[in-house]
């Protein structure tokens, strides 16, 4: 059944249900009858990519056309890569066992800048050559999606196409076009002319960039007829008209998040000023409760999963959201299904929320509070107060809850060494409110886990023109946290500044990086958002060899008029508001959530009209 | 109430999934079949399953089982079959479902067929010839040395084109439970033949008596 080589390389790695396929729900055509053969890449593990709803959203929609066979595969770890280079095995999919290059498009998902090296080692073992330059039309068109998108500048160059936005219509009508192109026999160059007219796509090479001497970008300019000087993302207007998929592929070897999961909502009401997905999704748009019930339900009974996830940015802002778990409740309990809800705000957190949550299974809290002060708390418009996070969590305890995990990020615009004291007062605090409740888990004590992140800042958000902290400001605040810290019933966790500034190089870098990627990756970096593969020396040798300034790109303010790197693209947000946004930050002035008032940021473009129904007072 | 055995194979795909996986899948098989199997009653139900003699991740079986029980007054079991063959992830084919006659623990031997490249056969000769083939067996109560050739006094091998097969008997029980790994590991160890090069497929258990499990 596999090939000779594979199986001897499966007898010798770690976990190699990994790289074998199979799996219940995985979809087998035969390849002499399609017209399309999509290879859909995650740059990170098998575990990792499998926990991905985009992944099986796209992998649904794609083969739902019968001619078309999208498959899947991954990066393999280091036993297997290094197998798999002794044997000279290219990489494949898992489904046909077919290397890459016998597809006709072949598609990375962007979800962390530190995985780009990860997609160099994927076209390396499969001998695809890295630059869309040096692809004649031979090779298959190399696609890439995901957030990241919105400045892939740093590794646009290795991509043919690369899709801002929602990829529900977009990724079908390239592989459309992709057939077409197949059947009239025409030129790479054309084909690309033609997807380049679908709604978010970009095609980097038709665009030219100029820089100052100083090294800032002077300008981005199309370099073809018909080009758009901006790219606009593409989005769904009425997500109801996407159910969410039904059938998932069922790993068989652990995923990360290996529970059925439905989106129940996407986009985001808040404007946290941090957040890039607040703003990259923009308008929140929600499906209604009865076609979720309805799809979370199949979906149950085609996977075999005894748990549901209601995922979104903030599942609680759904407008129905308490409907919702009545229906689920029906049938969720009968079925041994347990429901869980990642993404819960403090400030909507209620007592009968709890109850439906907890019926069959009762797991820990968690909080992000991102500030450990109300001042900083108001600079990113977290708007939480402590009296919400002092309700809710009384509600907790009451319910028996004994662990409370807060999420905090330091290295925040404005912060200063008060507010780090600010993140281990608040987790004291949550511990005093536990003993002082005589309702607590009798007998037991709390365990309260400050996990503490290194704040990047994005494009597209009204932090992207904020200096990152150096690593060394990171160290020293990290290093007061831990002294802040006087109980034995808080745990610190926090992020390693290195990874940290690498991926704000990457976040907010342009299109000079792409040679340091390929040299680092040539010198062995991989798997970069892996603590124990993580090489920063060589990487910043790298950078010094090629005489390129990391903290060039993440660790200088950007003048609010600067052309970024992603200036060319248009996620609907308007540079005046987030200029707005920053100005108001900087006063630690709050902004409410945009379906209370519209605070125009622009994205009501979008969808052609106003976001919300005002009228009807929501939340 | 009746302890149901779903006997099934186990090969290609499957055959690299470990134990605590194919749990997990046969839960989510059998809660997709929809079929009457018994959930446990604590505070998490979840289906009763009860796996005989774990196969070694990369071997491959014609005879694996599982017990589950079921409430249902009689059962349809060549229905079951169907149900669970329709949903079952590529290289688990389910060959029979029946009352349970024989408990799991009548388990005496695995019977193994094991094929290696046809130019094996030197080594296989070479094996025959030895006095004693001691290999270190680590388990729970740590290591101990057994002679492979107290169990596997001769290896009969039969030629098959370009492959050479060989079949054999290993005692599978509570006390000894020797994995045909083993023998493919002493025969790269001591004259160099790839373990990774040998097809491991379990055939058929047997009781102490010699009887085929079923």
């Amino acid at each position: 059944m596999f090939d000779p080589k594979l199986k001897e390389a499966l007898g010798r790695v770690q976990k190699p249900g990994r790289y074998t396929g199979g799996e219940p729900g995985s979809i087998y055509k035969e390849k002499d009858k399609v017209d399309v053969r999509f290879a859909f890449c995650f740059p990170d593990t098998y575990e990792v990519g499998m926990s991905f709803l985009g992944e099986k959203i796209l992998y649904e929609l794609l083969n739902s056309h019968e001619n078309w066979w999208c498959e899947r595969a991954f990066m393999p770890w280091l036993d297997m890569k290094a197998e798999m280079e002794r044997l000279q095995l290219p990489l494949y999919t898992m489904e046909s066992k077919d290397p890459l290059t016998a597809f006709d498009a072949v598609g990375f998902t962007l979800q962390y800048e530190l995985s780009y090296t990860n997609i160099l080692a994927m076209l390396d073992l499969a001998g695809i050559p890295f630059y869309s330059k040096d692809r004649d039309d031979r090779w298959p068109l190399i696609v890439a999606g995901g957030p990241c998108a919105c400045n892939a500048e740093p590794i646009a160059d290795f991509f043919d196409v690369i899709q801002l936005g929602e990829g529900e219509n977009q990724l079908p009508a390239i592989c459309a076009e992709i057939e077409k192109a197949k059947k009239e026999g025409i030129s790479k160059k054309q084909l690309l002319l033609n997807i380049a007219k679908i709604p978010g796509v970009y095609i980097p090479a038709f665009y030219d960039v100029t820089y100052h001497e100083d090294g800032r970008v002077k300008a981005i300019t199309p370099n073809e007829p018909g080009i758009p000087a901006r790219i606009t993302k593409a989005i769904i207007k009425d997500l109801n008209q996407f159910a969410p998929p039904t059938n998932f592929v069922v790993p068989m070897v652990g995923a990360i998040q290996d529970r059925a999961s439905i989106e129940v909502l996407r986009g985001c009401v808040r404007g946290c000023r941090f957040c890039q997905a607040g703003f990259l999704y923009r308008p929140m748009r929600q499906r209604d409760a009865s076609l979720l019930n309805k799809a979370a339900q199949d979906l149950c009974a085609n996977t075999g999963y005894e748990e549901l996830s209601l995922s979104s940015l903030s599942t609680s802002d759904h407008g129905q959201l308490e409907e919702l778990l009545d229906d689920l409740n029906e049938w969720a309990p009968k079925e041994h299904v347990s429901l869980s809800l990642p993404s819960l705000r403090v400030d909507n957190f209620s007592q009968s929320l709890i109850e439906k949550t907890t019926k069959v299974r009762k797991s820990g809290l968690t909080f992000a509070a991102e500030a450990g002060t109300q001042r900083l708390r108001n600079v990113i418009n977290k708007n939480v107060t402590w009296d919400e996070i002092e309700k809710t969590c009384t509600i907790a305890f009451n319910a028996g809850y004994t662990s409370v995990k807060l999420y905090f990020m330091m290295g925040l615009p404005t912060e200063t060494m008060e507010d780090i004291e600010g993140i281990a007062e608040t987790a004291q605090k949550v511990v005093d409110l536990y003993y002082k409740n005589t309702n607590h888990a009798k007998g037991r004590g709390v365990q309260v886990t400050i996990s503490c992140a290194c704040f990047v800042p994005k494009p597209h958000t009204p932090f992207q023109f904020v200096p990152m902290d150096t690593a060394e400001t990171l160290q020293a605040k990290q290093k007061h946290l831990l002294e802040s810290v006087h109980s034995r019933k808080i745990k610190v966790n926090y992020h390693d500044s290195t990874t940290s500034f690498l991926e704000g190089v990457f976040a907010k870098g342009d299109r000079r990086l792409a040679p340091v990627i390929v040299e680092a990756y040539k010198r062995g970096c991989y798997f970069d958002g892996w603590e124990e593969c993580f090489k920063y020396d060589t990487w910043m040798q790298t950078f010094a060899d090629l005489g390129i300034d990391p903290a060039f790109y993440c660790q200088r303010p950007i003048a609010l008029d600067e052309v970024t790197p992603w200036s060319h693209m248009d996620y609907g947000i308007t540079h005046e508001y987030l200029v707005r946004e920053y100005n108001k930050a900087l006063a630690a002035q709050t902004t409410p959530p945009c379906n209370r008032a519209c605070n125009a940021c622009g994205a009501n473009h979008l969808l052609g009209g106003p976001c919300f129904d005002y009228s009807q007072n929501l939340v | 109430m009746i302890t149901v055995r779903i006997s099934f194979e186990k090969k290609n795909e499957a055959s690299y999934i470990s134990l605590l996986d194919l749990q997990r899948v046969m839960q989510r098989v059998l809660k997709r079949s929809g079929l009457p199997v018994w959930h446990t009653l604590g505070f998490n139900p979840h289906i009763y399953m009860t796996f005989a003699c774990p196969l070694s991740l990369g071997q491959e079986s014609e005879c694996e089982c599982v017990d589950v029980k079921t409430e249902a007054e009689a059962p349809d079991f060549a229905q079951w079959q169907t149900a669970l063959n329709a949903i079952m992830p590529a290289g688990i084919h389910v060959t029979r479902v029946a009352p349970v006659e024989m408990k799991a623990d009548s388990i005496a031997f695995a019977c193994y067929r094991i094929s290696y490249p046809a130019a094996a056969v030197a080594v296989l000769e070479q094996y025959n010839a030895l006095e004693t083939a001691p290999v270190e067996k680590h388990s729970k109560r740590g290591k101990k040395i057994i002679d492979l050739k107290e169990h596997i006094p001769q290896l009969r091998y039969t030629a098959l084109g370009d492959t050479v097969q060989l079949e054999l008997c290993l005692p599978a029980a509570q006390e000894l439970n020797l994995n045909p790994s083993l023998l493919t590991g002493f025969l790269e160890e001591k004259f160099g033949l790839p373990a990774a090069s040998a097809n491991i497929l379990r055939t058929k258990f047997l009781t102490a008596d010699q009887q085929l499990f079923a």
